[in-house]
């Protein structure tokens, strides 16, 4: 029993290394994909938000695997303001489902049905 | 080399200065009436101050932000924009009392973004400054005050917000995949790597995703639907903030990365045409069946997110100086709307076509900033509105879009027939109309609608140097470095 982790972390290892930019992409684009289809379909308003979060954070990871990839830096610091910006975007957002929240008692995308055509 | 920087950076620092000085009058109680003059006089400031370094020419920050003749003229124009929206929330009578001040100061925060916005030339500055211009707009969507039969401002907020946050983060995942292809954030730098790639799918993908977060900004048409319920949840002239600034800077931000694109490139063209065609049928169409004068002017402002594309179609300089006189004009002209939106709103409840009879004997003036702003957005000459539409079709129709003008002309047609329908009220509406007290308007209320009815005919009866202008300023945008 107590030989299986040595056991495994080369074969672990080897599999990392093989871990290219099209695996960081694809996982990248399936984040972006899971938040987007997310936001379209959660019909609560905080799940919505985790789902923008989702799609935010594909865009960080899709930007430090180019990042790594090409070998320069600048895409480093993108990736730190899109973390400021986004954290700036939740103070702001949950101030306001925060507001709607007190004078609704309710949070659901379906009661906010008064505005349409 | 001080006074260099400050000289090149002087209407960002008078404008990071006032917005400072109306942080520090928020923090008092009752202080509506001084964040207002501060405000005023912050405005006042940035527009000589841009009036001033309008020539001035530098690269700053790294090479991240440049000032010159193209980022200075717009500054000019957020500027003159500032100053309107502050003369025209005289009283910011729809905001809850206890925050009103802050109104000022969202205003000027978001202004600063916009500000930021025409000088960024790195994909790190334009994000801050994107999202330092449209937070605070969520804010003050949700700062309307709630009372019987105005309920939809959380709504709106909220439906702003998450539609905006969305566009955010599709627009940031595309700028990844641009970053990706050409391992730079600058942005002159990533349009002169991208041509040889791109038609690849990654550039597409790439370019694809960051013009989407950008045309939820301008409202084009699959990304319109927040459009009509922000304007009609926001106050009167919040409405207005949102109708007019924002258009602007996505134009901008639209061109400097349009320039990546040849005029050949077959497969983006069509893209654009059939967006273009959509937002102008679906805005004109929905405009029609409109009773609230919000809702018209949000639906309206899809056709008009239509007409600006016509520009991007064309994919050459002529296109790109026409959008942005187009869009430039379109600032100054849904304002004037929005003026009298505001006044005529007694209590600053929205207000429905009906609400405008018998306008000419309530307020001439009133009366004539409408007829001019509508006739200006349906495109009337001598405003500004039909040079720019000439301007758009002509870049069209010169690289050869001939549908695609016959369609735009069409529209303008339909349009006509609810722009109409709002003179009407206000010029021949009900004799016995049950409200015909007299609007009586302020000297700064005066001042702001001829100001604004001199701008939009002065723009409209000198296209030529205007446009020559922007055609000027454009090749440091346009041309490859």
């Amino acid at each position: 029993m107590s030989a299986l982790p040595t056991a495994t972390l080369p074969t672990v290892l080897a599999a990392a290394s093989a871990v290219g930019l099209q695996h960081y992409i694809a996982l990248a684009a399936l984040l972006f994909a899971i938040g987007f289809v997310g936001v379209l379909i959660r019909r609560n308003t905080l799940v919505v938000y985790m789902s923008l979060e989702l799609m935010l954070n594909a865009a960080i990871l899709a930007t430090v695997a180019f990042t790594r990839y090409n070998g320069t830096v600048e895409g480093n610091v993108f990736v730190f303001f899109i973390i400021t910006v986004a954290a700036a975007e939740v103070a702001v957002g949950l101030a306001i489902i925060v507001a709607l929240f007190r004078k609704r008692h309710s949070v659901d995308v379906g009661d906010l049905a008064t505005l349409n055509n | 080399m001080i006074q260099e920087f400050i000289m090149a950076f002087l209407p960002e620092l008078v404008l990071l200065a006032g917005v400072l000085a109306v942080f520090v009058v928020t923090l008092y109680n009752d202080r509506v009436a001084r964040a207002r003059a501060v405000s005023l006089a912050t405005a006042a400031a940035l527009v000589v101050s841009c009036l001033i370094t309008l020539r001035s020419e530098a690269t700053l920050f790294d090479g991240a932000y440049r000032v010159d003749l193209f980022s200075q003229w717009l500054k000019l124009a957020f500027g003159v924009g500032y100053l309107a929206v502050i003369l025209l929330g005289r009283r910011v009578d729809d905001i809850r009392p206890d925050i009103r001040p802050e109104f000022f100061l969202f205003l000027g925060i978001s202004m600063t973004g916009f500000v930021f916005l025409a000088s960024s030339i790195d994909a790190i500055t334009l994000v801050v400054s994107l999202e330092l211009s449209s937070f605070p707009l969520f804010l003050l969507v949700a700062m309307r005050r709630e009372r019987e039969g105005q309920r939809m401002q959380m709504e709106s907020a909220i439906k702003f917000m998450m539609f905006g946050v969305a566009a955010n983060g599709v627009m940031l995942f595309g700028l990844s995949y641009l970053y990706g292809l050409t391992s730079t954030t600058s942005i002159p730098l990533m349009v002169q790597r991208l041509q040889p790639v791109i038609d690849g799918p990654l550039a597409l993908a790439g370019l694809g995703l960051t013009f989407a977060g950008l045309y939820y900004k301008l409202a084009v048409f699959p990304f319109h639907f927040w459009t009509p319920d922000v304007y009609q949840g926001a106050s009167n002239e919040t409405a207005g903030i949102i109708a007019s600034m924002p258009k602007l800077g996505a134009v901008v931000i639209l061109v400097r990365f349009a320039a990546a694109a040849t005029p050949d490139n077959q497969l983006i063209t069509e893209i654009l045409t059939v967006l273009a065609v959509a937002s102008m049928f679906y805005g004109n169409l929905v405009a029609l069946v409109q009773r609230d004068l919000k809702r018209l002017l949000g639906f309206s402002t899809i056709a008009h997110a239509g007409y600006t594309l016509l520009g991007f179609v064309a994919l050459d300089e002529a296109g790109f100086s026409a959008s942005l006189y187009y869009m430039t004009g379109y600032l100054f002209m849904v304002l004037a709307c929005f003026v009298v939106i505001s006044r005529v709103s007694r209590d600053g409840e929205n207000v429905a076509i009906e609400d405008l009879h018998g306008l000419h004997r309530r307020s001439p003036l009133l009366a004539l900033t409408m007829v001019i702003g509508i006739f200006a957005l349906a495109g009337i000459p001598p405003f500004v509105g039909f040079m720019g539409k000439f301007a758009l079709l002509n870049a069209a129709f010169a690289r050869g879009h001939t549908v695609l003008v016959i369609l735009a002309v069409i529209n303008t047609a339909i349009a006509a027939y609810y722009y109409l329908r709002v003179v009407h009220a206000s010029f021949f509406g009900d004799r016995d109309a049950t409200d015909q007290m007299p609007i009586a308007l302020d000297g700064s209320t005066r001042a702001l609608c001829i100001g604004l009815i001199a701008i939009v005919i002065l723009l409209g009866v000198t296209p030529a140097p205007v446009i020559d202008a922007i055609t000027t300023s454009l090749a440091s945008v346009v041309a490859v470095p």
